[in-house]
């Protein structure tokens, strides 16, 4: 079968009501206040499908919620000894087959990052594993990068070679599709009234679109050099020092990146007799996150968080699965209101490496 | 007062353009993160920061001059600026003379000031002061923001007039990028204000005193009003809980907890001890809903549509999210049917509903109908009606009260003053993870876990003398009770002085503070309060 075909425009909203029929379909789909986040599509006939804005959240929640119970627990006591005893019941979401459409390559390559996390041969996390076995990625080549984008520099986008279903890039009037992973085939070979054979001047127009788009970006982020300079010396004191007068602690740069994955357990008791387990959202930068009992804490208040946020993406991960785990989104650049993003350590750690002096703001 | 409203007289975003920022008596990173943003973009353009403090806070870090004062001198500090502005002909005279009245007697008060005994007595640097001063005067586009750093003295108003001062004399008032912006709390306290939750005023500031005011909400209310001003909450929470005709006797509380909040707490339990009758709207069981005879479980934000208004005046629509969880209402619903059991029946059919009564009877409100605030970002009031716009800044072409009036303002010392039985100040604030008294914050896990005891920090030279470490714990008396804190010994705090969080009711840190309150607003003086510090076993 041929690996490339053409979707109509028209069609495109057509067939995503065929996929409704037994999945659900999520998209970026623009609110009544002009935030485009993911949504899921009930009614196409009111749903703002919105393929123009960057989506301000990626797709981490949908596998890994916010807040979630893991399970919920009763206390009583034991028949015999009297002794206080907690059963536990486990709440283990049920597997929904899911379209994802409108996804942008960074925020795919997140999802195959978080796999690598959450899913790795045994090790499954049946929770993270659940909601993400059946999901089916429609994703778009970005032509016109956003404003803080930076993909090309992490190599994550704007165009991907794998980890699709399928893979659309505009051509105007019509949608070019690559077919990726084997659920990409299977869609197409159930619905093949939408698509048409793509012929050599599509493919043509294809690779001139992805080719323009790598010279739009409009921020030019030399993570390598920073991910060199790391691996040469990791600690770049003056940076990190520099970085961290601004970091007030709140996460926020953590909870909108889409491969910050560290959670916290904590149980939630509701009532005499019993509570919830429940896992949220954590962040490396929390000075709680690693302190231990006794106050004793082995990462320095200041410095050392936000150090071991920036090490994490672009120093440890390399060393550990080969490559950055920034996908270069550009989420966490309007996110931290002192300016504490991956871009600016990343300039400030290359400036160091020019003239040797710490980073200025 | 002052100008005539009050207000943020700027916007929020206009403070990334100023070339000099004040920012006085405000923690603004932990308290006001999106305000602190528009201040580290003006300093990253190439802004001056001066910070007033008299704690080494995050921003006071990033300042070009921080003048760490003792509590409770802003007002020497400024008239110390003010003279220093005065001799160096740095006066902006068009504007003192088009604009502003009483001048001469601020000249003649000044030129009684001496500056180097100014800074002696703030504890700061002369030339620090003066250079200050000079940054402030000289710049064009000069803004100073403040907040209960300010404002939470017994001269909180006086201060405030001090500030106002210095923005006139030197004409940074009525333009864009300049002003003087309180950065208000909790994240509707604007609203309450503006709806008239304060004692001499109805909605929009309108007096309670002016027969033509009241006999506009009378024609609308169908009732007669009261002609005097009401109680402050201090005047209601520090009664002496006897039942004379003057005391209070019974109160209802709406999502406020006096039973931690407010200063001298013992008074404050025992007046609501005393009431004959309290009632509790609120999310959860407080420790004020704790002493009700009937609690209302009220819903939250998530919960119920309205408006908040937002420190720069700014009235934005909040639409309900989820259903109240639980038997819970929302605020207005819990009124309307209280009114309605006592003999009154209110029929608002929705918050819209209100809302058009609140746009009839409040001038500055007048445009604010709830379809127009559906527009994304809201209108910043003054907006008088359908056609008017948003008012990005006030007093552009006069003050609200006609020309802005000089107010000056001698030393007021704090209320208490360190001495030997009780050798340090106190000054209690707010941390970043928590809100208030905890009521939210304190159920949330994350949160909780970052900010999760009581602490005080006490400066290391006095942590030598006291034998104190990080991570002990300490007992601080104050006149009126004490309470036991974990020590966290830290430079953000001046020597002599120590710092406390009231976010828990493990240690009411307002056990400890006084009810001394500024004559006019009534704030109580958080801020200050003499006590001393000994380990605890
Ligand atoms: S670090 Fe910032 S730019 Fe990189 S993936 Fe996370 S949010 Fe996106």
């Amino acid at each position: 079968m041929h690996r490339t075909l053409i979707l109509q425009k028209d069609h495109l909203l057509p067939l995503l009501r065929k996929l409704r029929k037994d999945n659900r379909v999520i998209a970026p789909v623009r609110n009544r206040f002009g935030d485009t986040f993911f949504t899921e599509i009930e009614d196409f006939d009111n749903a703002a499908i919105d393929l123009d804005q960057q989506p301000q959240t990626s797709l981490k929640s949908f596998f890994l919620p916010q807040s979630e119970t893991l399970c919920r627990y009763v206390t009583g006591k034991h028949p015999e000894s009297g002794a206080l005893e907690y059963s536990f019941h486990a709440q283990v979401p049920v597997r929904t087959p899911t379209v994802y459409f409108g996804v942008r390559s960074c925020d795919l390559f997140a999802v195959m990052y978080t796999d690598l996390v959450f899913r790795r041969a045994r090790e499954r996390d049946i929770y993270y594993d659940r909601r993400r076995s059946d999901a089916v990625f429609i994703s778009i080549g970005c032509a016109r990068p956003f404003a803080d984008c930076f993909c090309n520099a992490t190599r994550s986008g704007p165009f991907l070679d794998m980890g699709f279903d399928l893979q659309l890039t505009d051509l105007g009037d019509r949608w070019f599709v690559q077919i990726g992973r084997p659920r990409g085939v299977r869609l197409i070979e159930e619905w093949p009234a939408f698509f048409t054979l793509a012929s050599e001047a599509d493919r043509k127009a294809q690779f001139q679109v992805e080719l323009e788009a790598r010279g739009l970006f409009r921020r030019h982020v030399h993570v390598d050099l920073a991910v060199k300079l790391l691996q040469e010396q990791p600690d770049h004191a003056a940076v990190f020092a520099e970085l961290s007068r601004r970091c007030q602690d709140c996460g926020g740069c953590a909870y909108i990146c889409p491969t910050c994955i560290c959670f916290n357990i904590a149980d939630l008791r509701l009532d005499e007799d019993g509570g919830e387990r429940v896992r949220t959202w954590d962040a490396c930068t929390f000075a709680g996150f690693t302190r231990m009992t006794g106050d004793c804490n082995p990462v320095d208040g200041e410095t050392g968080r936000v150090r071991k946020r920036f090490l994490h993406k672009l120093l440890h991960d390399v060393q550990k699965h080969g490559r950055p785990s920034c996908v270069g989104c550009g989420r966490c650049v309007n996110m931290c209101f002192g300016g504490v993003d991956i871009i600016r350590c990343i300039e400030m750690l290359a400036a160091e490496g020019e003239n040797g002096s710490g980073g200025r703001w | 007062m002052t100008f005539g409203s009050g207000a943020m007289t700027n916007s929020i975003a206009e403070i990334g353009e100023a070339q000099v920022i004040l920012v006085s008596g405000s923690n603004t990173t932990e308290t006001h993160p999106q305000i602190a943003r528009r201040i580290y973009e003006g300093v990253d353009r190439g802004a001056r920061l001066i910070v007033i403090d008299p704690r080494r806070t995050r921003l006071a870090r990033h300042a070009h001059i921080h003048l760490q004062i003792r509590p409770g001198t802003d007002i020497p500090l400024l008239n110390g600026m003010m003279r220093c502005i005065l001799d160096e002909n740095l006066v902006d005279d068009l504007f003192v003379e088009m604009r502003t009245e009483n001048f001469l007697a601020l000249r003649d008060m000044l030129y009684r000031v001496d500056i180097a005994q100014c800074a002696t007595l703030c504890g700061v640097d002369e030339e620090q002061l003066r250079l200050a001063a000079r940054s402030y005067a000289r710049a064009q586009r000069s803004v100073i923001c403040y907040c209960l750093g300010v404002t939470q003295h017994v001269c909180g108003t006086a201060n405030v007039r001090s500030y106002a001062n210095l923005a006139m004399l030197t004409g940074h008032v009525e333009q864009e990028f300049t002003g003087v912006d309180p950065l208000r709390g909790q994240s509707n306290v604007q609203g309450a204000c503006d709806m008239g939750a304060l004692p001499g005023v109805l909605s929009g500031y309108q007096p309670v005193s002016d027969p033509s005011v009241r006999a506009r909400f009378e024609r609308a209310w169908r009732v007669e009003l009261p002609t005097t001003p009401g109680l402050t909450v201090l005047d209601m929470t520090h009664g002496d809980g006897s039942s004379d005709d003057a005391g209070v006797r019974a109160l209802y509380v709406m999502g406020e907890n006096p039973a931690l909040s407010d200063p001298d707490l013992g008074r404050v339990r025992a007046t609501l001890a005393g009431l004959d009758f309290l009632v509790v709207a609120d999310l959860f069981l407080t420790e004020t809903a704790r002493l009700a005879d009937v609690v209302f479980p009220a819903a939250s934000f998530a919960e119920k549509s309205g408006t908040i208004t937002n420190s720069e005046r700014r009235v934005q629509l909040m639409r309900q999210a989820i259903d109240p969880v639980g038997s819970s209402w929302p605020d207005h619903r819990i009124i309307i049917e209280l009114s309605r059991r006592l003999g009154y029946a209110m029929n608002y059919q929705s918050p819209a509903e209100i809302m058009e009564e609140i746009c009839m009877l409040t001038p500055i409100y007048g445009g604010m109908y709830h379809d127009r605030l559906d527009n994304g970002e809201g209108l910043q009031w003054p907006c008088p009606d359908r056609r008017h716009g948003s008012t990005q800044y006030l007093h552009k072409y006069s003050f609200t009260r006609g020309r802005g009036r000089f107010e000056p303002a001698g030393h007021v010392p704090p209320a208490e003053a360190a001495e030997e039985e009780f050798p340090y100040i106190l000054v209690t604030g707010r941390v970043y993870h928590q809100y208030h008294t905890g009521t939210m914050t304190r159920r949330s896990d994350l949160a909780n876990r970052e900010y999760s005891r009581p602490l005080i920090e006490v400066h290391p030279d006095d942590a030598r003398k006291l034998h104190l470490r990080s991570g002990l714990a300490a007992r601080v008396v104050s006149r009126r009770g004490s309470c036991v804190f974990t020590v966290r010994v830290s430079e953000r705090v001046a020597a002599g002085h120590l710092f406390a969080t009231f976010h828990f009711a493990e240690a009411p840190v307002n056990l400890l503070t006084g009810s001394a309150s500024d004559p006019v607003a009534r704030c109580p003086e958080y801020k200050v309060c003499a006590v001393r510090i000994e380990r605890e076993a």
